[in-house]
């Protein structure tokens, strides 16, 4: 009977995942495997938009540069966001929850004014201009480059990476450590052999985290990338917003949801590796 | 429609929170009532839906002053944005939707009949906005702005012989990388085919492609930046020397930047009107009537265009504002030409929207 109390509870769960998530995902479904038809009626079942998709070069290399730019970010994340977290898990007492709030503090204003200042920031006249101009380079502008792209792209994903890092790192036994050089390790050889293993967890969904939001982020290419600028998800919000063709946009969210999938699952067999030595 | 500066949504979105906060502070200690308007109008509240900015600050609370009424003000951010919005069953008495959107109302029957007789000051009206094809005799539409799509220029680095080419100057190598260009397929589509001597608003399919092939080109030749509501902020800073930009926007443009000048391209122009009507299921129409009245009267009018710089749809304002002393006096931008036989009005087509729309992203991403 209490088993059964327990189970109760878990209803309203049940029942928000149905209506948020299965739902919206069997409509995605239905409208990118049926064509516009001339009456509700009738639901005509095709492949037609998938076809369009694959048969255009120009939505291919769309395709390709989104997965670039979010494989570019998530790499560049983990470059810089590992040794923060390195640090601040080796921070002592109050020293690593100040830390964890400076990175946090940022996020707590909304990500498009961040965006705006960063075009502020980036643009020719701006406060990075005036710099270069400062040492005799006139009317620099990064503002609709690629560097811009990547870069707000890793200054909105950062936190995510580093958290994720930090959080495993901080968990981790120290005297897994001491035990590492009792047995004769240095420094290098305890990081390489016992750190690192142990963390990759957090690099793994750090990645996770990053990766996702990275490949289908429509208004950060938008704003730094100027209007020529367009990824998968420009194109998604174009079919839905100014075409008005949901169909073919459906379409296009499944064939993401798939290239997501299968990302997932590939960063999950590297999650694998470390506890199979265990 | 109006698009806005960056540091005008920085100013709403402030805006937007003291008006969050001015509303509980309402609701926490007065709901004062006046009985007389309800009476009269059957209601006391108005409920607005337009663009964002598109008003002066004092136009909403003189004419609650004046009628004893509240009104509700939502802002939208596109014509879909707000179809989806009413089509979906919202309520609202008046909305200020663009010319083709009007159109696609009146098809699906979602308006209602203006009471002429409460709308005197439709007289103050200018002929070019009047009687257009979206809605022939204005029964369910009054204009509110108006304006056209141009080029902006900078007089001190762009030739006046090259400006002369209208449109085709964005083919021209002289000024690649120096262009913005409006990143929208309508206003896109509308250039590419009026260079080429279409329609704007052709169904053949020839005729588009041969547009799209234009803007290829164009893409190719100039490698323009795409942008939209930037233009205005990057412009009165003189940081490109050319772009497609609206003429309201222009004005404004002008106004900050000496050195910019506008032009309205000989190969023709869209020329379009945003104009107030009545949903089928507004609560208050008769209370809708009196503030379409309302924000035609001279007062309110001048207080409008002063404020966001859009060409107004009453006569005297023009006059007062291209007069010499007047805010826009020698303003290239600020009042749209009238009667030019190659500007059209936009028509909404389903089927071409589509096609454009995708052939759009395809020429950016090329």
């Amino acid at each position: 009977m209490r088993i059964n109390k327990f189970r109760l509870m878990t209803y309203p769960y049940i029942g928000w995942i149905i209506v948020m998530i299965v739902v919206p995902m069997l409509l995605i479904g239905l409208y990118a495997f049926t064509v516009p038809g001339n009456d509700v009626a009738s639901v005509k079942f095709s492949l037609d938009n998938f076809a369009r998709f694959a048969t255009d070069a120009v939505f291919l290399k769309v395709v390709g540069k989104s997965l670039w730019i979010a494989f570019l970010t998530t790499v560049v994340c983990i470059l810089l966001g590992y040794p923060i977290a390195y640090i601040i898990s080796k921070a002592k007492g109050n020293k690593s929850m100040i830390l964890i709030l400076l990175l946090t503090l940022p996020t707590w204003i909304n990500m498009l004014v961040r965006t705006y200042a960063w075009m502020g920031i980036l643009q020719e006249g701006g406060v990075f201009s005036s710099i270069c101009a400062f040492f005799g380079f006139e009317g620099v502008s990064l503002l609709y480059t690629d560097f811009a792209v990547t870069l707000g792209m890793v200054y909105n994903f950062l936190p995510f990476m580093i958290l994720q890092i930090h959080t495993s790192l901080a968990k981790m036994d120290n005297s897994l450590l001491e035990a590492a050089s009792d047995l004769g390790a240095n420094r290098v050889q305890s990081f390489l052999r016992v750190t690192l293993p142990l963390s990759l967890p957090g690099v793994v969904s750090g990645i996770t985290l990053v990766f996702l939001p990275a490949v289908s982020s429509f208004f950060i290419p938008k704003l730094l990338g100027g209007g020529q600028y367009v990824l998968v998800g420009n194109v998604i919000e174009s079919q839905f917003l100014t075409a008005g063709d949901w169909h073919f946009g459906s379409a296009i969210s499944l064939i993401m949801a798939i290239i997501i999938i299968i990302s997932m699952w590939l960063t999950r067999k590297i999650d694998v590796q470390p506890k199979k030595e265990n | 429609m109006k698009k806005n500066s960056t540091v005008q949504k920085i100013a709403r979105i402030a805006l937007a929170a003291a008006a969050l906060c001015s509303v509980f502070a309402l609701g926490a200690c007065s709901k004062k009532t006046d009985s007389a308007a309800a009476s009269k109008y059957g209601s006391d509240t108005l409920k607005l839906y337009l663009p964002g900015a598109y008003t002066s600050d004092t136009l909403i609370p003189n004419f609650e002053k004046q009628f004893g009424v509240r009104v509700i003000v939502e802002n939208f951010d596109s014509n879909e944005m707000m179809y989806a919005k009413v089509q979906a069953g919202d309520k609202y008495d008046v909305l200020i939707p663009s010319d083709y959107m009007i159109e696609r109302l009146l098809k699906q029957d979602m308006l209602q009949k203006l009471d002429k007789s409460m709308i005197p000051n439709a007289s103050e009206l200018t002929d070019a906005v009047l009687n257009l094809s979206y809605d022939p005799k204005n029964e369910y539409s009054m204009p509110y702005f108006w304006g056209n799509v141009g080029i902006v220029y900078n007089t001190k680095n762009v030739d006046a012989e090259d400006i002369k080419a209208g449109y085709e100057i964005f083919q021209n190598e002289k000024y690649a990388g120096k262009l913005y260009w409006y990143d929208s397929e309508r206003d896109s589509f509308m250039i590419a085919l009026k260079v080429l001597g279409y329609s704007m608003n052709t169904d053949n399919k020839d005729e588009i492609n041969k547009a799209y092939e234009w803007l290829l080109k164009m893409h190719d030749t100039v490698k323009p930046t795409y942008v939209t509501d930037e233009v205005i902020d990057n412009m009165s800073n003189g940081m490109k020397d050319i772009a497609i930009v609206y003429s309201g926007d222009a004005a404004t443009i002008l106004n900050a930047n000496k050195d910019m000048s506008y032009v309205a391209p000989d190969q023709g122009t869209n020329i379009w009107v945003d104009a107030m009507v009545i949903p089928k299921n507004a609560e208050n129409p008769k209370l809708a009537n009196e503030f379409i009245n309302y924000a035609l009267s001279y007062e309110a009018a001048l207080g409008n265009t002063k404020a966001v710089g859009y060409a107004s749809a009453n006569t005297k304002v023009l006059d007062e504002m291209t007069k010499e002393g007047g805010d826009f006096a020698s303003n290239a931008a600020y009042r749209p030409r009238a009667g030019f036989a190659k500007d059209e009005i936009f028509h909404d087509n389903d089927v071409i929207r589509k096609m454009i729309s995708e052939l759009w992203i395809k020429v950016k991403a090329h």
